[in-house]
């Protein structure tokens, strides 16, 4: 097994026994007749040599043959052909053949990524979709997920409001219920760790820069995603950033930004709450304060924000090098919320060996350093009494006196430190062989690392109110968490035209090793003996305790593919990865990945050529594909003893001691499977002014790596990951992209971009043995142990699991202060009211997608808009429930009300009612930019001067702070959206 | 080929090569393996206090952070909690006022198959009994022999494996009690996915009273244990307590059998603690009248039930919690009133009765008009994290108090009732126990009794002032038949008043977590 990879590599090398000994050359670029500059992807076909390759991004080809005379051609879609007759090629001699190509039809898409190669869009065979730079949000954007926000159908990007706040894309929907729902990323054929990975941040992502991304590519179907086998079940995003130019260039850009917090949570005043306190809690009057407090407001600010970009690149012959620094100070609309960064990234690459061998060079470093909120700041504001003062006369932090009381989020602000300082590094190196004699043939050695450092620091004074009521003396604790993670990955690619047949074919084989390595020493030092030092040092202190743990996983595989084109129309991929993780036992530690997909260039066919339409394009295609996933955690098949901390060691005789617990495990866990499968329509109207997609899918997971209750008295603890269960997936999306209006130079130009997609998901089994069977998930706050989401079958995964309400005579749901008999529906008739009466009642995630944008541009101004829908997404309303009634007024100290609490009238809290289920459907103007660019002046290459706003308006009937709520739709005291305005500019030289 | 582009072929292929390792297997390196634990003497010490810490704490990280069960809510799942609560919550003994999902049922008898307390409670059993089989299965002599364990380790190991049966008969007591009929898994059961095959009650009490007997020699004398492990007087309390309810779990009535376990435990080194307070406060490990107790402390050994629950949940309303030796109080537990009747003179600081000196009467209303409330309802802080002297526990947030799971005064009352119902020994002994118990609550021969006085009726009164929120309360009015069917307080059927339940409801339901992980049970009759 250890040398199938190297049997597979020299496989592909003597695929084509070298018997044509190539020693000439033709070079060249093609270009485009109307100047508009090299074009990339063409085919260069070389008559009677059966020999062809695609021109590079700088459209440049270069061809090895024997020496003779040839004939080489150009083909591109949307091009007509070129061709150059009567090349000369002797021995040893590099002959120039320089093409240009006329523009007869708007160009369809370009180089599409895929793993371990790339395509041409016109050749796509499965469902990917690309997004370009200059299709990219602009505005404030701190992480580069937000580039592609609402521009790909079938892709749910979830933010977290925060500044650079944590990372949630969905692709297609939730395929598992244990294991990640996140796709794989990968930077510059490297992928990279997120969920889970080391960081002392908020996004891992955010070691990149957005401005040195030049594409995004999703890719969405089972066998696009297959050939990264084990981590493409959630999908792939490629992330291709900015490569060097052959003319030097120094671009810089700047912008300013300022935002504020749009909407709140709506909370009683302080008159309304003192009233309320008088009539439903009279014993706490005496708690309520005198004053007049919003600390909502307070503890919410205007932030600013700034971001600078400086890029260098150039080349000389065929080495090309780009180096961009960024830097990045972005202020949360809450006070405490701060992301900082400074990333530098370098770029090379060259032809080596007579332009046989391509390096390429990312190297990329950065520090981010992010200040949070201390926990249960935002809580705390939305519930702290607004009659009390932030602070006593005599200059003090109120407080309340009872430990289970808010605590002041002011005090918390001024006394707590909560602060993360990452190091990340993400480089890697890659050369590419094109081996000699065998035209097309070559080999690819890629290796890099990603090694990042983290340190995040937290500080509470012995004076601060959690130290005062528990009498913990202050903490220091300080979690330094490191990480390394290599990757190398070698294959071989071989391509070949064959002129006879119109056919291309394309074969790529190879293997990759992956080692990932985690060490996470920690401290957490109470009892300090001074504050003085704050978050700057720790002399000494009375409980100091330690903890060190490693992680070390890794992941090996083997794959292979084959494109082949018949006729130029008729076009087939096959693949088939084989992934081994160190996640599973030995005996399921491999899973086989295979996939396949046709198409076929309908617009090709003479029959559809003859009959006078408006196509200009059109393309059917089908996919199949299995892709894998692993478990989250290591280990998980292997019981192993946990050694337990100092503070859960049990009393024996007069000794206590540190216990030893073996885990539950099920050592046959295996790989979860996904299988999918992809209808593709593409279109194209009126020469391509119009072009679109229609995609239908299905996607099936079985073996879900499912945490599942097992039978008492079989396995170490009552929940035990294992495979069991299914999920299923199915979903249609559109795309019509438009030149609405084409004015050329010096008219109105309007483009415009409209996706809708739709997905089902639907948990279709647990256990076959009972089908129902209810697993709780989903805490929320209000009480203790309370779980608000179910994994049922037959339910989408996470489904709310609520009483339904009763409806009154106005077919409103009744509300009041009344036995929950007469607040309920008795599901099951028996009379009482309980757990059983709860069910499955919608999901957080959107039933449609809806996403616009237009760009129109008038001579030199262009004026872009994204407007983002959806439709059929459910929020609970955490903070209404929990704060929504007037218990809540009683109890150890008055917190404040929910609104909600007028209109229903609950004295006890109904945190299942239906009524919190809220229908989240909205409609948000996410982005809104105006430009003005001048080229050519005073030795200024371009001008872009620009102004954005995000976040403009939202339209919705939800009625809590954010209708996008978190990937799990519980809005409890989420960071709030901001209104964004930004300024700036980029200049080039 | 030239030199050159062999050269160069080779160098690739080289590296190619390196790729090609697929030996992905990894050690792990922050957890020990099942194959070299042992290697270590002290690890069999660490896993018989382990399943002892499955009664002291949650998880493997105090208070919280690594839950051995996984539930609704690690601290909820607390074995003595659980148990505390399912034993005390339905009586008259004790109303909470919270909301979480499911307690308010508890309070009313109106519990559903998903009840999350009972769901926690019956996989915190079988956590216990799994983890006690595979000790047995690790130190089996085959197993010993192999790792050469001898001498004073091989002996040690011994006594280690018959405290892991004493938990195992622990835990399936509470099961059978709670649950009635449960499967029975022994350390003959291999751990894997077929679900094990239900038992009846009696074959279940049958196993408990044979592996308890067993045991017995092979444990030190009763009293000599030490502070929080089995010995000869916890299994003699223990096989008492299943004797005494002998009728209800197996339909066969034996007293005489309470009778003599009771009386070996009395023969122990026990003795009734002058201090009655001392029982249940921060320095409770000195008490000589503690069987078996559960140990907590607020530094080492913490979590969010057991005491730290017991004396929290009770603090609230306008009593100042530093008296208690905590941070705060949870504003949750409160008497029902009926039980007040029970004390003379309604209970309280006034009452002659000491017992109920404790209950706290300022701010608060008597009768439970709204159970949801604290301040509807006396609250009994019986357990305190002070010392008997008054010293603060070493932490306010996590109470140092043990809780004594079984002691003295229940063997006196559990000999006193066998007499009463016919079991043989001596009624004047039993009338001296229960006076002996009577004097220390009155501080004076006051409150003492008459023979005639001595009834089995009067046994359950006496049971529930003495051994108030100890968690007896629900078996022992099991026991003399007035849970369900018979009896009425607060809140009972979820009505102010009270009213009668169905009797299926001395038995809860097997969890429909269980039941759909487990295809080979039956449903306790009535859910």
């Amino acid at each position: 097994m250890r040398f199938a990879a190297v049997f597979t590599v020299l496989a592909t090398l003597s695929l084509g026994t070298p018997a044509l000994a190539q020693s000439g050359r033709i070079t060249g670029v093609v270009t485009a007749s109307d100047g508009s500059g090299p074009v990339a992807g063409v085919q260069i076909v070389v008559s009677g040599a059966r020999i062809g390759t695609i021109t590079r991004d700088d459209g440049r080809y270069t061809l090895f043959v024997n020496p003779g005379t040839y004939t080489v051609k150009a083909l591109r879609v949307g091009f007509a052909p070129d061709s150059a007759t009567g090349v000369v090629v002797g021995e040893n001699a590099t002959v120039t053949a320089n093409l240009a190509l006329r523009v007869i039809a708007a160009q369809l898409g370009g180089i599409v990524a895929v793993g371990y190669g790339s395509t041409n869009e016109r050749d796509r065979t499965n469902s990917a979709a690309v997004v370009q730079e200059k299709d990219f949000n602009t505005g404030r954007v701190v992480s580069v997920e937000q580039l592609i926000t609402a521009k790909v159908p079938g892709v749910q990007i979830i933010d977290s409001n925060e500044p650079g706040g944590g990372i949630s894309l969905r692709i297609r929907g939730a395929s598992s219920v244990n294991a990640s729902n996140e796709p794989l990323f990968v930077v510059d054929g490297q992928p990279i760790t997120v969920g889970g990975g080391t960081s002392a941040g908020r996004n891992p992502l955010n070691f990149l820069n957005p401005a040195d991304i030049a594409s995004i590519t999703v890719l969405k179907d089972g066998s696009a995603a297959s050939i990264y086998g084990s981590r493409g079940a959630n999908g792939v995003v490629l992330i291709t950033t900015k490569q060097g130019t052959q003319q030097r260039q120094i671009t810089y850009g700047t912008t300013y930004s300022s935002s504020s917090v749009t909407r709140g949570p709506s909370l009683l005043n302080s008159t309304e709450f003192a009233a309320a306190v008088a009539q439903f809690a009279p014993e706490n009057v005496g708690l309520l304060g005198g004053a007049n407090t919003d600390f909502r407001d307070l503890v919410e600010r205007r932030a600013a924000g700034v971001d600078h970009n400086l890029a260098v690149s150039g080349g000389r012959d065929d080495m090309r090098y780009r180096l961009s620094l960024n830097y990045l100070d972005q202020d949360g609309v809450i006070l405490g919320t701060t992301a900082q960064r400074i990333a530098g990234t370098l770029n090379y690459s060259d032809r080596l060996l007579n332009e046989r061998l391509e390096f390429r060079a990312n190297i990329r470093g950065s520090r981010s350093q992010d200040f949070f909120t201390p926990g249960g700041v935002i809580g705390s504001a939305t519930a702290f009494a607004p009659t009390q003062p932030v602070r006593n006369a005599d200059g003090t932090f109120f407080q309340f006196t009872n430990n289970l009381a808010p605590n002041n989020p002011l005090a918390d602000l001024a006394q707590l430190s909560d602060q993360g300082v990452t190091f990340r590094s993400l480089s890697n190196v890659e050369a590419k062989y094109s081996i000699p004699r065998i035209s097309g043939l070559s080999a690819t050695v890629r290796s890099g690392f990603d090694y990042a450092q983290a340190s995040r620091t937290f500080f509470s004074p012995s004076t601060s109110q959690v130290d005062r009521e528990t009498g913990r003396g202050g903490q220091f604790a300080r979690n330094q968490p490191s990480s390394l993670n290599t990757s190398i990955e070698a294959f071989g690619s071989y391509v070949r035209r064959i002129e006879s047949l119109k056919s291309n074919l394309e074969v790529t084989a190879g293997s990759s090793f992956e080692e990932f390595t985690n060490d996470s020493p920690s401290f957490v030092a109470d009892s300090l003996f001074t504050d003085l030092l704050g978050n700057g040092g720790l002399p000494a202190a009375g409980m100091p305790r330690n903890f060190f743990n490693v992680q070390e996983a890794r992941l090996a595989a083997q794959f292979g593919r084959v494109n082949y084109t018949y006729n130029d129309r008729y076009l087939f991929t096959g693949s088939i990865r084989r992934d081994c993780s160190s996640r599973f036992g030995p005996a399921n530690e491999c899973g086989f990945f295979p996939a396949a997909s046709a198409a076929w260039r309908v617009i090709d066919e003479s029959f559809l050529k003859n009959l006078n339409t408006p196509l200009s394009d059109l393309k059917l295609r089908y996919s199949f594909g299995v892709s894998g996933n692993q478990p989250s955690g290591n280990g998980l098949f292997r019981s192993d003893f946990t050694v337990g901390d100092d503070r859960s060691q049990t009393q024996f005789g007069n000794d206590f001691v540190p216990t030893i617990r073996p885990s539950a495990v099920d050592p046959n866990l295996k790989w979860e499977e996904t299988t999918s499968n992809n209808f593709g329509l593409e279109y194209g109207l009126y020469n391509n002014r119009i072009t679109g997609t229609v995609e239908y899918y299905t996607k099936k997971t079985d073996d879900l790596i499912f945490e599942v209750p097992v039978a008492g008295g079989t396995n170490l603890s009552n929940f035990v990951t294992t495979n069991i269960g299914k999920v299923e997936n199915s979903g249609i999306e559109f795309a019509v992209s438009a030149r609405v209006l084409d004015g050329r130079d010096n008219g109105f130009t309007w483009d415009a971009q409209v996706n809708a997609s739709n997905n089902r998901n639907r948990l279709t089994e647990i256990n076959a043995a009972s089908a129902g069977q209810r697993i709780p998930v989903g805490g929320i706050s209000g009480d203790i142990g309370s779980n608000i989401q179910v994994l049922q079958v037959g339910s989408p995964i996470n489904s709310f699991n609520v009483f339904r309400s009763r409806r009154g005579a106005d077919g409103q749901p009744v509300t009041g202060d009344l036995p929950d008999s007469a607040l309920f529906v008795d599901q099951n008739g028996d009379g009482n009211i309980n757990q059983d009466d709860r069910v499955a009642f919608n999901n957080a995630a959107p039933r449609w997608i809806i996403g616009h944008t237009s760009n129109v541009g008038f001579r030199q101004f262009d004026l872009s808009l994204t407007v983002r829908a959806y439709l059929g997404n459910y929020v609970y309303n955490n903070v209404a429930s929990n704060q929504g009634n007037f218990q809540r007024l009683r109890g150890p100290a008055p917190i404040n009300l929910d609104r909600s609490v007028l209109r229903t009238g609950f004295v006890r809290p109904q945190l299942f009612s239906d009524i919190y289920v809220e229908d989240a459907s909205f409609v948000r103007l996410d982005n809104l930019t105006l430009g003005y660019t001048r080229r050519k002046f005073v030795g200024v290459q371009s001008l872009r001067v620009f102004g954005t706003v995000q976040n403009l308006f939202t339209s919705t009937d939800y009625t809590g702070i954010d209708p996008t709520a978190g990937v799990n739709g519980i809005d409890n005291n989420i960071f709030p959206q901001a209104r964004t305005f930004t300024v700036g500019f980029n200049v080039g030289f | 080929m030239t030199t050159f582009t062999r050269k160069t072929v080779l160098a690739a292929l080289v590296l190619v090569g390196g790729v090609a390792c697929t030996d992905v297997a990894v050690e792990p390196r922050s957890t020990v393996s099942s194959s070299n634990i042992f290697n270590e003497p002290g690890s069999y010490r660490a896993f018989i206090a382990k399943i002892y810490g499955g009664l002291q704490t949650t998880g493997s990280a105090g208070p919280t952070g690594n839950s051995d069960i996984r539930t609704n809510d690690e601290g909820f799942s607390h074995y003595v909690r659980l148990v505390w609560q399912m034993q005390e919550l339905p009586t008259d003994e004790a109303g909470i006022a919270w909301n979480d999902d499911g307690v308010q049922q508890l309070n009313t008898q109106l519990w559903t198959s998903s009840n999350p307390f009972l769901t926690s409670m019956y996989f915190r059993v079988f956590f216990q009994v799994t983890l006690a089989n595979e000790f047995l299965r690790e130190t089996s002599d085959a197993r010993l022999a192999q790792r050469r364990v001898t001498g004073a380790l091989a002996t040690e190991i011994q006594r280690f494996r018959a405290e892991a049966r004493y938990l195992r008969a622990l835990s399936y007591w509470h099961g059978l009690d709670l649950f009635g009929d449960i499967p029975l898994v022994t350390e003959a059961n291999e751990l894997g996915r077929t679900p094990p095959q239900q038992a009846s009650r009696e074959e279940v009490f049958a196993y408990v009273v044979s592996e308890l007997i067993a045991i017995r020699s092979a444990l030190p004398p009763a009293g000599t244990g030490g502070t929080g492990r089995a010995d000869q007087g916890a299994v003699a309390m223990l096989l008492a307590k299943l004797y005494l309810n002998a009728e209800v779990y197996t339909g066969t009535a034996r007293y005489t059998e309470a009778r003599t376990e009771a009386e070996r435990v009395i023969a122990g080194a026990y003795s009734i603690d002058p201090n009655f307070r001392r029982i249940f406060s921060a320095d409770n490990h000195t008490s000589p009248e503690i069987i078996f107790s559960v140990p907590q402390d607020g530094l080492r050994t913490q979590s969010f039930g057991g005491t730290t629950f017991l004396t929290h949940a009770a603090v609230g309303g306008s009593m100042n919690a530093a008296d208690f030796g905590l941070d705060g109080g949870w504003f949750g537990l409160r008497l029902k009133p009926q039980i007040l009747a029970l004390y003379p003179g309604g209970g309280g600081p006034a009452s002659p009765d000491r017992r109920s000196a404790f209950f706290f009467f300022p701010g608060q209303t008597t009768t439970m008009a709204n159970i949801t409330d604290f301040s509807s309802g006396i609250p009994a802080p019986k357990y305190t994290n002070v010392t008997s002297t008054g010293t603060p526990g070493a932490s306010l947030q996590f109470a140092d108090t043990d809780y004594p799971m079984f002691r003295l005064a229940d063997a006196f009352l559990m000999y006193a009732e066998t007499v009463t119902r016919g079991a043989g020994g001596s009624r004047a002994t039993a009338l001296g126990y229960i006076n002996t118990l009577r004097q220390r609550a009155y501080g004076n021969t006051s409150g003492n009794i008459t023979d005639a006085q001595l009834t089995t009726n009067f046994i359950l009164d006496e049971r529930a002032r003495e051994l108030l929120w100890e968690g007896h309360r629900r078996t022992d009015l099991v026991r003399y038949n007035r849970f369900t069917t018979a009896g009425l307080w607060a809140w009972k059927g979820n009505v102010l008043a009270g009213r009668v339940t169905e009797s299926f409801r001395n038995l809860y339901p097997l969890p429909a977590a269980e039941l759909a992980a487990n295809p080979n049970l039956t449903q306790n009759t009535g859910y």
